[in-house]
This record gives structure tokens, C-alpha cells and sequence, in this order.
């Protein structure tokens, strides 16, 4: 059994360094009320709670959430958490809160050089993340990975550095898949593939990954690709054009936006792109086209 | 080898077909789009998505599987989705996107209408029941709630005529789609007064009409070009889907009814003199200035068994729902016919014919202690077929038919088509090819170049594979529950509306 209590916390340790992204990390045993002792307030870290025994009632981003066993709770940077009269609650939970190194130019997290996410998918995964509606999921699964970080830290054999990264690596990945099956249901690929066009052509002008598209449909990227081939007739990036173009007759018809705009807004690198990319498909240049309906 | 090319635009999706001079499909392929419903009621699409979704296809069709092969395409027909409306400025730009028949808007239009004077005489007179399906209904909701957009529209187009109007600049419009606006009287064949008063319109705001073998005007040049079309190439205006799946199921005068189930449904006969029913539960629509197909459409087809499948089947993948409902039916087909007295009414989107109640709502019905999961699955498939059955009663109150063909990816199950023939109690044949609106779409094309001596000839062309025999005890089975399923579906009227009411505030 870990022990309990047990806290980590980089400055306090001599090792000041050891876990520099680790900003608390421990597991607690509440069993009396202590008022006050957990007031509803913003995020600074990326905190995340595991339940290991007992009942919390939570207020989180204003929404009342009562946690059991085997909930985790993923609150970011600026999100709100409280306990819903002040307090903890009665049981027993691990938390850790991670430091975030900065958030980027398009207002997205990044983490730091300790973690081994590659870059293109933590953009994806930081971005489901966040858009995440719901902060409390099952997560059964987290139990041992919260022990194993336990005794690494407490133990500081060699390789503990590592093995801690790797989980806390797991644990995000996890939680992001979580999200993206919890928000689609895996059995509906019209209704699901709605959504994700949804959410394509409310950010045309991003430029989306087979990848992005896949996770958000809580799909790998074969499987993903082969089922919107089947449904559409057209492999992802091909539909993605479809509607890319479509929007952009939209706009040629309306005579106040110029041609640079137009190819930006739907997602094309230039007006260059944009200008082969249409005559490709429709015979004719977007000015060509916009003279089609100015002329008459 | 010489081929046609046929260009379905569907509610979902475009399909195109290049199919030989013998009627053997040589290419296919198919570009989806979505539909969109901002509110619940709701249900339209984008025109120009559909257009470059349509150019996307043929032309990676034609470059992909049809010019390498030096196949020499001769003429391509169109076929659209029945009662889409999409109003467009005097430039010709969309002014927002196009409604399409599932769209719900005009409930209250309809009802009104419907119950009125009024009401009759334009459902005598133009073959479409008085439904919010019908363009006449929706563009009179656009003059009463919309009044910004119907103001600004110079012309009240269908999909079909914007997709003609981007590759030719003509406003046209066949006889067969105009006749399922609801504003075409399909006697004299022109546009009905009382139905322009109604929706609030002239006749100079609509299309130009004309036949279902019109030859287009030349492609624009720069769609010539990028398509790669020989110069000779002879495209037809076409007919509706509804139509042309009729043609391709390879019925005509004779006592033959045909059955189309995709996720919706209806039941078709083709006739010199449309049907004209006093309780306005058929549709006239015209095929060709002689001929007319009368039928009546479910909402709740395939559709019905897939939102089963989706809560209750097995799902091995994600959204491998083929799987899910192959283990579905293998369930049913262990209990015998009639579910031991488990019925089920389908509708889950409101229903046309022959109720015509959009507030009619699902209900499973003789639950019993001994009813199992099998009971259920099998309930609901022969809810659906019940449904199809009922409709083919209406139409059997004007004509009589001996003998139907069936088509579609729900009707075509074997499951299914066997509880059709034991429904009817009468031999239903499965077509060869199973795009049947393709297959009509041909068959139009080919007997406008000659290949057949008319529309009779070429229906009968039609190769059948597959014949099933009723069997007369599962008939007797069947028609016991079938006389309950009929009379709770008229009996709940007031119940149907009050819960559509409740569900409707939620």
C-alpha cells in the first residue's frame, strides 16, 4: 500500500530540481471537515485529482460535480475549482499539479521539454483538452499509474525522472481520448461527422490535420480515413477542400471582400493556393468567377 | 465503349453512375454533403456545396474511370431529390441556402391549408398532398415569417435548376420535379392560379418548364473544357427521384406496384390518369406528359431500423453499424413471424402516408412478460414494413396490382423482402441493379436516343434477380396483427398530438 499522506513539493525537497514541472503531487486521507480549507478559486497549474475513496462535492467552472471513486478531475490554467461548502470532503485522493511553461501565441498551453508528446499532437490534444465540457471522467485506469509516480518519487531509483514523465505523458493522452469518447457517441458516424463539420467550418481558416480530425471524432487516422471515405466519397483533406471552396463561392458573391481575404478565411495558404485549387475544380479563376455575377 | 452518364442528386449525397448501352454499370462513384438544421424544424443544404460536390465527382469520375478507358460518354440525364426551394436574387445568387423536403417549417400552413376549401381543390389539381414538404407551403411560410428573404428573391428555384443554371445559365425545370411543387396543375400542366395565390407568387418567379428529354443548352465553356466532354455529347434535363426510381424498377401500366426503401420509403404504380384519392393520402406526380406515378412516401424507412441498431446493436468497431445490424437480423429471424403479438409503430419522424401526421410519434405496443430482445428487433423491422404494407392498401384502393419489385438498401435485405411478400401476399422481385433511380435515369437517356422504341419498352427491359414467393401461413400470421397495428395508428390522433406538443417545449 502507498503511504498516506504523502506530498512532493519541489521546493520544499533538497532535490530542489528533481521534478521541476511537478508543483505538488501527493495523496491525502480527509476525514473531518475542515472549513475554509478549500475555497472555490482560479487555477494556476494544470491540476489533476484522482479519487481513491470517499465523496467530494466539488464546484467546478460553476457547475456543482460530486467526484467518487475512480473519478479524476483535469482543471487548467485560469478554470475555476472549489469545494461546494468550502471544504475538501470526506476521503481519500491523489492530486498533482503540473506547470504549465507558457501559453502560445493562438492561446493554447504548452507543456515543458520533459514531456515527450510530440508537438503536432499536443496542439490537438491541448485543444481537446480545453475545449472540454465536462472536467470530471471515469478513469478507473489512473489508479496504479498514481502509485507508480508515488513510490518513483518516494524511492528515487534510477530512471524515476523517466518512468513519472512517461505516466504523466499517459495520463494526458488518456484523458484526451477520453474526452473525444465521452463527446461523440462511437456508434452515430453521420451524426458524429456532422459535428466534426461543424467544428471544421467554424475555424475555416485553421489549417486542420487528418490527425485533428480524427481525434475529434474519437478515431485513429486509418480507420478515421476510411470511414469518411465511405460516407463522403472523398478522403478527409479532399471533403475539407469541398467545403473550403464552397464557402469561398459564397464570399465571391459578395462583392465587399477581396480575393486575398477570401483565400485566407477558408483555410488556403495563399491566394495563390487558392487560385489553382479553384480553377482546378470549377474550370475558372475565383475572379472569373466573381465577374460571372458582377457583369449582369 | 459508349456509355450514359446519370447524375443523381440526392438528399444526402450526388451519385454517378456511366452505365453501358446494354444497361450494365461500368463506373460509380459518390460525393456527400450535409444538411443543416438550425432549428429542429429545420432542414437545409448548401447549393454551391452540393454544386462543387457534384464537379468533384463527374470529374474525377470521367478522369479517373471513364476517358483512360476511351469510353465515349453520349449522354448524361439528370434526377434530384422531389420539393427542395431555394430562393435567389435577380444576379442569380442563392439568398441562403436551399430547403429541402424534410423540412418541417410549414406545419402549421399545411394544417391550416390542408383542412380548408381550398385546400382539396389544390391537392386535385397539382397531385401533392398538402404537406409542409411542399415548395408551395414553404414559400407561403417565407412570405408570412421571412418576409426580408422573400422580398429579396427575383426567382423560387429548386436545387436541380441552380446546379442546371451553374453549368448552362438556364432557369429550367422538368414537368416531373414541377409537379412535386405542389404549384403545377398536372391536367393542363401549367402553373395552378390557386397555388401561386396561396404561396404568394407569379409565375414569371418560377423556372421555364419544360420536358423530361429537354436537351440542355451548351455546357459553359470553361465546364466543357474541364470536363473533358466530347462536343456531340447530349445532356437531358431528367426527372425526380421519385420518378425515375419507379422507371428503374421496372414497372409500368400493368398490375405491378414497385416498393423503394432507403431511409425512407414509398410504394409507386405508374398510370395514364393520376390518382386522385378524397382523403389526400396519394401523390400524382407527372413522369412524361402521358404518364403519371402515384404513390405514397414513409419517413420511416431504413431510417427507423438504424436508430434502432445505433441504441441496441452490438457494435464490434466504431460506427461499424453494417456488423451491428447484420447481428440484429440474424436475432429477428429466430422468432417467428408477428414477434408474438409485439407490435411497433415507427414513427419516430412523424409520418406522410398514409396517416399524414407529423405529430404521430413511435410506440412499441403488447409488451408481455415472456418479450425478449429478439421480440423487439424483430418488431421494429415489421413495424416499418406494417407501415409499407399500409400504404400499398391505400393504393390499392384505385388500382390493382398482382405482382411488385422492390429496390433500396433496407428493402433489398432478404429478411425484409421475404415479410414483404408474405405482407402483400404477393410475389415481390428484386431488381438487378440496385440504383434503381440510376437504372431509370438510363433508361430515360436510352430511349431518347432510340435505343428504345418508347418508355414502356424500356421499362420492361429491366432485369429482375432475385423472386420471393409469400408464403400464405406467415400471411395469416401477419394480417392478424397488421388489423391492430392499422387501427392504433388512426386511433391515437389526440394522444400524438398532445406528447409532440410536450416534446416540442422541452
Amino acid at each position: 500500500m502507498p503511504h498516506c499522506p504523502f506530498k512532493y513539493q519541489h521546493e520544499t525537497l533538497a532535490e530542489v530540481n528533481r521534478f521541476p514541472h511537478i508543483v505538488e503531487f501527493g495523496l491525502r486521507n480527509n476525514n473531518s471537515v475542515t472549513l475554509d480549507s478549500f475555497e472555490v478559486r482560479k487555477a494556476n497549474y494544470l491540476q489533476l485529482y484522482y479519487i481513491v475513496d470517499g465523496k467530494f462535492d466539488w464546484i467546478i467552472n460553476g457547475k456543482n460535480e460530486t467526484l467518487y471513486p475512480g473519478d479524476s478531475a483535469l482543471i487548467l490554467p485560469g478554470q475555476e475549482i472549489g469545494g461546494a461548502h468550502g471544504y475538501f470532503g470526506i476521503g481519500t485522493l491523489y492530486w498533482i499539479y503540473l506547470k504549465v511553461e507558457k501559453i502560445d501565441s493562438e492561446g493554447y498551453l504548452v507543456l515543458g521539454k520533459w514531456s515527450r508528446i510530440k508537438k503536432s499532437e499536443w496542439q490537438i490534444i491541448g485543444k481537446i483538452l480545453e475545449s472540454n465540457q465536462k472536467p470530471v471522467m471515469r478513469a478507473g485506469e489512473f489508479s496504479s499509474m498514481f502509485q507508480v509516480m508515488q513510490s518513483e518519487i518516494e524511492n528515487s531509483e534510477i530512471g524515476s525522472f523517466t518512468r513519472v514523465n512517461y505516466i504523466l505523458d499517459s495520463i494526458l493522452i488518456l484523458l484526451c481520448r477520453q474526452v473525444t469518447r465521452q463527446a461523440v457517441s462511437r456508434r452515430d458516424f453521420p451524426k458524429s461527422f456532422t459535428n466534426l463539420e461543424e467544428s471544421l467550418r467554424k475555424d475555416l481558416s485553421h489549417k486542420w490535420t487528418v490527425e485533428e480530425m480524427a481525434t475529434l471524432m474519437g478515431l485513429g487516422t486509418t480507420t478515421f480515413t476510411e470511414k469518411v471515405k465511405n460516407y463522403t466519397g472523398f478522403p478527409p483533406l479532399n471533403y475539407l477542400i469541398n467545403i473550403r471552396i464552397s464557402e469561398a463561392i459564397r464570399l465571391l458573391k459578395l462583392k465587399d471582400i477581396n480575393i486575398t481575404d477570401i483565400a485566407l478565411e477558408t483555410g488556403f495558404y495563399s491566394s495563390q493556393h487558392f487560385s489553382t485549387t479553384f480553377k482546378k475544380l470549377t474550370g475558372h479563376t475565383p475572379n472569373e468567377y466573381r465577374k460571372r455575377y458582377t457583369s449582369n | 465503349m459508349e456509355c450514359i452518364i446519370t447524375i443523381e442528386i440526392g438528399t444526402n449525397a450526388v451519385r454517378i453512375l456511366a452505365i453501358d448501352l446494354k444497361g450494365n454499370v461500368i463506373a460509380k462513384s459518390k460525393g456527400s454533403y450535409p444538411t443543416f438544421h438550425r432549428e429542429p424544424d429545420y432542414s437545409e443544404q448548401d447549393p454551391d456545396q452540393m454544386f462543387i460536390t457534384m464537379l468533384y465527382v463527374l470529374k474525377n469520375l470521367l478522369s479517373e474511370q471513364i476517358h483512360p478507358k476511351n469510353h465515349t460518354v453520349i449522354s448524361i440525364c439528370f434526377s434530384a431529390s422531389m420539393h427542395s426551394v431555394l430562393p435567389v436574387d435577380r444576379h442569380g445568387v442563392p439568398i441562403g441556402y436551399a430547403i429541402t423536403w424534410a423540412d418541417n417549417r410549414g406545419k402549421n400552413e399545411a394544417l391550416e391549408l390542408k383542412n380548408s376549401g381550398i385546400g382539396q381543390k389544390i391537392y386535385e389539381a397539382t397531385g401533392t398532398p398538402i404537406h409542409p414538404m411542399s415548395p408551395m407551403i414553404k414559400i407561403a411560410w417565407m412570405k408570412r415569417y421571412d418576409s426580408k428573404r422573400f422580398e429579396k428573391t427575383d426567382k423560387f428555384i429548386t436545387i436541380k435548376s441552380y446546379i442546371i443554371q451553374q453549368l448552362t445559365q438556364d432557369y429550367l425545370l422538368d414537368y416531373s420535379l414541377a409537379s412535386a411543387t405542389g404549384l403545377l396543375n398536372i391536367h393542363t400542366r401549367k402553373w395552378e392560379n390557386n397555388a401561386l395565390d396561396f404561396a404568394g407568387i407569379k409565375a414569371g418567379q418560377l423556372p421555364d418548364l419544360v420536358p423530361v428529354f429537354h436537351p440542355l443548352n451548351r455546357l459553359r465553356s470553361e465546364y466543357q473544357k474541364s470536363l473533358g466532354l466530347p462536343k456531340g455529347v447530349k445532356i437531358i434535363i431528367g426527372s425526380s427521384d421519385g420518378c425515375l426510381a419507379t422507371l428503374g424498377g421496372g414497372i409500368w401500366e400493368e398490375e405491378k406496384a414497385t416498393i423503394t426503401i432507403e431511409d425512407s420509403g414509398a410504394v409507386r404504380v405508374v398510370g395514364k390518369k393520376p390518382l386522385n384519392d378524397p382523403q389526400q393520402r396519394i401523390f400524382s406526380y407527372l413522369l412524361t406528359d402521358k404518364y403519371y406515378v402515384s404513390g405514397g412516401p414513409t419517413n420511416n424507412g431504413g431510417i427507423a431500423f438504424e436508430w434502432f441498431t445505433k441504441h441496441f446493436g452490438d457494435f464490434k468497431e466504431a460506427y461499424d453499424i453494417e456488423y451491428a445490424m447484420k447481428g440484429l437480423i440474424t436475432e429477428a429471424s429466430t422468432i417467428k413471424p408477428g414477434s408474438e403479438g409485439l407490435l411497433f409503430l415507427p414513427y419516430l419522424l412523424g409520418e406522410r402516408a398514409p396517416i399524414w401526421n407529423a405529430n404521430a410519434r413511435g410506440s412499441y405496443f403488447g409488451i408481455n412478460i415472456k418479450h425478449e430482445r429478439q421480440h423487439f428487433i424483430r418488431a421494429t423491422l415489421e413495424g416499418i414494413l406494417y407501415e409499407i404494407y399500409s400504404i400499398g392498401k391505400t393504393l390499392e384502393d384505385h388500382k390493382n396490382f398482382n405482382s411488385l419489385t422492390t429496390n433500396g438498401s433496407f428493402a433489398s435485405i432478404p429478411f425484409c423482402t421475404q415479410i414483404l411478400a408474405d405482407l402483400f401476399n404477393k410475389p415481390v422481385s428484386v431488381g438487378k441493379n440496385p440504383d434503381s433511380i440510376a437504372q431509370g435515369a438510363f433508361l430515360l437517356s436510352a430511349t431518347d436516343l432510340g435505343i428504345f422504341s418508347d418508355l414502356e419498352d424500356a421499362a420492361k427491359s429491366v432485369v429482375m434477380s432475385t423472386t420471393f414467393e409469400p408464403n400464405y401461413q406467415n400471411n395469416t400470421a401477419y394480417m392478424k396483427y397488421f388489423s391492430i397495428f392499422e387501427r392504433l395508428s388512426s386511433k391515437l390522433h389526440e394522444e400524438f398530438a398532445d406528447i409532440a406538443r410536450l416534446q416540442s417545449e422541452l
